[in-house]
């Protein structure tokens, strides 16, 4: 069986649409009754008055800085965002706080099995079967990450290997002593995992994972390919977010990822306005409405994630939309030196052409009037002293080309950067309340 | 979607309801019944009926 759910997953597209714009209505209505947010937003507006998904750009967009107003009242501690009773919330999560304070989400028993019911179309499409033991290489905590994976890799049937509590070491020897087939893990993680095995002697192709999901950061071709010859496995990407829920996936054909429909509406609207939908091949920023969840109902929520529009079709056979590539996040996206730059970029140029390189961290910052921006590139044991200059001024080289900007290159020794098991910070934009300007 | 399946989730649904109103008393089965519930509603979800207000 290809399909978690093969009539879901082949619909034609009208139906897609007309059952997504029904099932938006009843969100609405639902948000509407339940929600103080969404009371006072939507108020003046009935979801009958929604004839059509041309209709949608008539609902204002969620943002994430209203939402941090409304969680300030009661019920503690989520406030106006409360899309049920208080006593049926059974789980707490919140946001990473990165660009503000928290968001607390809460989720009901039903939200919860909804978002793993979704969550399941993922790991299926990545080829996820009860055939693989499953080992998930964190602690997980009041963050949302990993514990979709662990509910739906259970609800599949897969064997989860909970692998907290265990220095990266050790989760290398438990990989190994329990023979696990599939793993999960932030893209910056599996290449710390695979650099700690070799340290260790242990070719990271012979731990025998097959398949790897990775979640948490944007994850360039490159950095999936690099992946995928570290550990002689298939690598899967998908997007997602804790306020959202995760609403695209990666199918085996790995082109693109299928937007998880009709559970999601998913909008990608172009970066200037927010008001139209962008044609294929562009980049538009990714607006959510979860269709199902209403612990925390959220209608068209900006999610901030730049990605580039796919086609609808593909040689697995779903129909869904399709999104080509995540291009990462509009509060990355920086002016330096008056040019648009995404550090996305780097990635790809360093995974893709710097094999030496381990890993880097990008510095903006100014200096006079003038905006310097610095690669810090850490390369590996093996690459001789003799050759460093030489990767040097490679770097410079290719990153002028891929950014249009002038590098100031940087050779850190082996080991020398920071390493992350979740989402990795290796972009400082040290100017002060002028990062667009 | 074949009506059939969606006749079976109408009759969990229906069982589901009945088990909560024949043991008001006893938490275990309120419990247990209420999360066949919460599998209607995504069994439903995952059901649609294309052209109804229905999930």
């Amino acid at each position: 069986m290809n399909y978690w759910n093969p009539y879901l997953e082949t619909l034609p597209r009208e139906a897609y649409d007309q059952i997504e714009l029904s099932y938006f209505r009843k969100m609405f209505s639902f948000a509407k009754e339940h929600s103080a947010l969404y009371r006072d937003k939507l108020k003046g507006m009935e979801g009958k008055e929604i004839r059509s998904l041309d209709d949608l750009k008539k609902i204002p967009l969620t943002e994430k800085e209203e939402m941090r107003k409304y969680q300030e009242v009661e019920p503690f501690p989520y406030g106006g965002l409360l899309g049920s009773d208080i006593e049926k919330v059974t789980t707490f999560r919140q946001t990473s706080g990165t660009t503000g304070k928290p968001i607390y989400v809460p989720e009901t028993y039903e939200s919860w099995q909804w978002r793993i019911e979704a969550w399941c179309h993922i790991l299926y499409m990545a080829g996820f079967r009860p055939r693989h033991r499953v080992f998930l290489p964190f602690g997980y905590n009041v963050y949302v990450a990993f514990w979709e994976a662990h509910f739906a890799s259970e609800k599949l049937g897969c064997e989860l290997v909970p692998g907290g509590a265990l220095d990266t070491k050790g989760r290398i020897h438990k990989i190994l002593e329990i023979r696990a087939n599939g793993m999960m893990n932030t893209p910056t993680y599996g290449l710390h995992i695979a650099e700690e095995a070799k340290s260790m002697g242990i070719d990271p192709a012979s731990l025998g994972i097959e398949r790897m999901l990775c979640a948490g950061e944007p994850m360039p071709p490159a950095t999936r390919k690099r992946l995928e010859e570290l550990y002689q496995c298939h690598v899967f990407d998908h997007i997602g977010g804790t306020e959202p829920c995760a609403w695209a996936g990666m199918c085996e054909a790995k082109d693109g990822m299928h937007i998880i429909e009709p559970f999601f509406l998913v909008e990608i609207l172009d970066r200037e306005t927010l008001q139209k939908e962008v044609d294929e091949g562009e980049i538009g920023v990714a607006v959510v409405t979860p269709l199902g969840r209403r612990s925390f109902p959220l209608i068209r929520f900006n999610t901030k994630d730049l990605v580039i529009k796919g086609t609808n079709s593909c040689s697995c056979g779903r129909t869904s939309k399709k999104i080509k590539e995540v291009v990462g996040r509009t509060d990355d996206l920086r002016k330096v030196r008056g040019v648009l730059f995404s550090p996305k970029t780097v990635e790809e140029v360093v995974r893709k052409e710097f094999q030496e390189v381990e890993e880097f961290e990008i510095i903006v910052e100014r200096r006079g009037l003038m905006d310097v921006i610095t690669l810090r590139a850490e390369v590996n044991a093996q690459l001789p002293i003799s050759s460093i200059e030489q990767t040097k001024a490679r770097l410079k080289e290719s990153l002028k080309i891929a950014t249009n900007l002038s590098f100031n290159v940087i050779m850190e020794p082996p080991g020398s950067l920071p390493r992350y098991t979740l989402k990795a910070k290796r972009f400082k934009d040290l100017r002060e309340g002028d990062k667009n300007e | 979607m074949n009506k059939q399946i969606r006749n079976e989730i109408e009759r969990i649904e229906e069982s589901a309801k009945r088990l909560q109103m024949l043991a008001q008393d006893n938490p275990a089965i309120l419990k247990n019944a209420d999360i066949l519930l919460t599998f209607v509603y995504i069994l439903k979800f995952i059901t649609p009926i294309r052209g109804k207000e229905e999930n």
